[in-house]
């Protein structure tokens, strides 16, 4: 079989775990696709990324297909191991994590606010496909309101982190975050300027990219796996910020953006460390 | 050698950075706290990092990640704080992380009494995470200048073994002052019986061989060497894999590094009064253990053939200890009994064992005499109301 991406995989991934055993139609190569392809334009090699990847639909799929070096974490403590791998990590090095909307806004969202307090430099990638999707299709913390899931079989109908004027980034934003932005799967070129963007600060970046679950969350909710159905779903509830309609769900583009505008945690870390060894005192 | 009138926890922290150790992190919680401020107060003098974490799940996670990039690493905390350390705890045993953990045990369940020392967290120091199919190393330590010993030594069985090592003490001996001598270079560290094995890192392409070998060094991150650990079953490559047979393969190789490796533990266990094959043997670990030898000396001076059984490599349990039938009687600072079930299962099937446990309070000497004399007479023991043997 042909592959549109072969150069990419060839000079990135490991081709032993390409394509992943993700369901047919799952949107998730779209977001795989759109971070190589980032990592590709802003001219980085294998050497220069070590890839973290966590639980859950986003983690188990993207585990291993980086051809350097990874690790998966516990479930939603994946911030936490790359916040400890930053401070003897050389700084040249990017750590960049795959993870899923249960992972980073439910189980691990205090160890994510705490990367985001400290600045540590990272790259998160949110794979968001609306809910827990690799245990058969339950609601999540992103998960629209009133969606019909297998754990929300009357519709979701709890105050979310994406509901009635909140917003999963003002929270990110508000613990030090300093890079934002959102990119549903179908924003393309947009979608890797924003990643490519979130590489190249020096601090702590996440990109939440919501995709499509034809598997689990389409059945449920659309009632039906068909996969033209739920992109086009996404599609109509997603607006580029400012351009928002009544039924936007997720607001897109860049939400803030202080690249590199407060030291990051480990060269904090290490000069505070450095200055103490040398004189006693801060 | 310089001597200090100091507490364990400056003792553990003194051994820790002679072993090698440059990053701790760690969460507040009595009685280890002080363990975390002497690290925050000495890592960053010997070029190391101390980071105050967000919980102690989260405090065994970073120093995972600082294992992952190839520094000598260490947490430590009390009970409440070691079951969230569940999680990491699994993942470090599974991808096969050295590192070391440190437990001041106090009265529980839960929060109990802070300010107490207590020895509740026998079994989970086997078992402290969940699925089983490894094997779990814990030394006990039985003072501040032992404490300093057994951090140095679980640094270096975290190495050579390739896993998280325990040392459980409790708040007597990480809280009280005592008498401390440090070693000041290489000559005296091996002197006083300190051994350190240094970091490398695995080049591959086998990073999880099937195989009980010791020496195999970590996956480490960011030296391009296509390394890979994760939560879920390994291929030898790293691959995550859904399949029984490798499974069993990657659960051999955690159980049976450390069980066919018992050769490497060189702080077994202290014999008092043992050579003449005593009557009444009392078994015993960590601060307990110095009443029971003062007491045992007593006993010894009042013609009662009584000797001192002191464990210091708890896990894997010492089963070789107690092939001999005897009288045995497990002392230990719980009111449910621990140490005495797994006596019980390594004594000779029709040895007596007893139990007598205390809680937030050592035993006194009077007390566990009037238990020695009962128990040589076969008169039944019976204290403050409680049936002593009914654990």
């Amino acid at each position: 079989m042909e592959y549109s991406s072969t150069s990419l995989i060839e000079s990135y991934l490991r081709t032993r775990k390409i394509p992943s055993t993700a369901c047919s139609g799952c949107g998730l190569g779209i977001n795989h696709k759109v971070v190589i392809q980032a990592i590709s334009e802003l001219g980085l090699g294998v050497a220069d990324v070590v890839w973290g990847t966590s639980i859950g639909c986003a983690g188990r799929q993207t585990f291993a297909t980086w051809k350097g070096d990874g690790f998966a974490g516990t479930h939603g403590r994946v911030y936490a191991i790359a916040r400890g791998l930053r401070i003897p990590l050389p700084p040249e090095k990017k750590i960049i994590l795959t993870v899923g909307d249960g992972d980073a806004f439910g189980i691990g969202l205090m160890h994510l606010i705490h990367a985001a307090r400290s600045n540590a430099d990272m790259t998160v990638i949110v794979n968001d496909n609306l809910g827990y999707q690799s245990t058969g299709g339950q609601f999540g913390f992103t998960t629209p309101q009133g969606a019909k899931t297998d754990s929300s079989p009357y519709g979701m109908f709890e105050h979310n982190l994406m509901s009635e004027g909140m917003d999963v980034m003002h929270i990110l934003k508000g613990a030090g975050a300093t890079f934002l932005a959102r990119q549903v799967c179908m924003d393309g070129p947009i979608a890797v300027e924003s990643v490519k963007k979130a590489i190249l600060n020096r601090g702590f970046s996440l990109v939440h990219m919501p995709y499509p679950c034809p598997t689990n969350f389409a059945s449920r909710h659309l009632g039906s796996r068909n996969q033209v159905n739920i992109y086009r779903w996404i599609k109509d509830h997603a607006a580029p910020l400012g351009q928002e309609r009544p039924d936007t769900i997720w607001a897109t583009g860049v939400w803030h953006d202080a690249s590199n505008s407060r030291p990051e945690f480990s060269e904090l870390v290490w000069n505070s460390v450095e200055k103490i060894r040398r004189t006693g005192a801060l | 050698m310089k001597r200090y009138l100091e507490t364990g926890n400056f003792a553990i922290t003194e051994g820790a950075i002679l072993a090698g150790c440059k990053f701790f992190a760690g969460y507040p919680i009595t009685p280890a706290t002080e363990l975390a401020e002497a690290m925050s107060y000495r890592l960053p003098q010997v070029g190391g990092v101390y980071l105050q974490a967000e919980d102690e799940c989260a405090a065994m996670h970073l120093c995972i990640g600082a294992t992952l990039g190839g520094m000598k690493t260490m947490t430590a905390t009390s009970g409440p704080g070691f079951i969230l350390y569940a999680d990491p705890y699994g993942w470090a045993i599974g991808c096969e992380m050295p590192l070391v953990v440190m437990n001041s045990g106090r009265v529980g369940p839960v929060s109990g009494i802070t300010g107490a020392p207590g020895q509740g967290e026998f079994y989970l120091t086997r078992y402290p995470t969940q699925g089983g199919n490894f094997e779990a190393v814990t030394l006990a330590p039985n003072s501040a200048q032992e404490a300093m010993l057994m951090i140095v030594e679980a640094f270096y069985l975290a190495e050579r073994l390739r896993m998280p090592i325990t040392v459980l003490a409790d708040q007597l001996i990480t809280d009280g002052f005592e008498d401390i001598s440090v070693p000041e270079n290489e000559e005296e560290m091996k002197e006083m019986g300190f051994r350190v094995w240094p970091r490398t890192f695995n080049t591959g392409p086998e990073f999880y061989p099937f195989t009980d070998a010791l020496d195999i060094p970590p996956v480490q991150m960011g030296t391009n060497t296509g390394g890979l650990c994760s939560d879920w079953t390994p291929t030898p490559e790293g691959y995550d894999i859904e399949e029984v047979e490798a499974h069993h393969k990657h659960a051999y190789r955690l159980i049976y590094k450390v069980r066919n490796n018992r050769s490497l533990f060189s702080h077994h266990y202290e014999k008092k009064f043992m050579d003449d094959d005593p009557d009444l043997i009392v078994v015993s670990y960590g601060t307990p253990s110095r009443v029971v030898n003062t007491a045992v000396a007593a006993a010894r001076s009042k013609g009662l053939k009584v000797g001192a059984l002191r464990l210091i490599n708890l896990w894997p349990f010492p089963d070789d200890l107690f092939t001999r039938k005897a009288k045995y009687l497990s002392v230990e600072l719980n009111w449910d009994g621990q140490l005495v079930r797994e006596v019980q299962r390594a004594t000779p099937k029709d040895s007596e064992v007893h139990f007598l446990g205390t809680c937030g309070d050592l035993p006194t000497i009077p007390d566990l005499l009037e238990t020695f004399e009962k128990l040589l007479k076969n008169q039944p023991l019976e204290r403050k109301g409680w049936e002593l043997e009914a654990w």
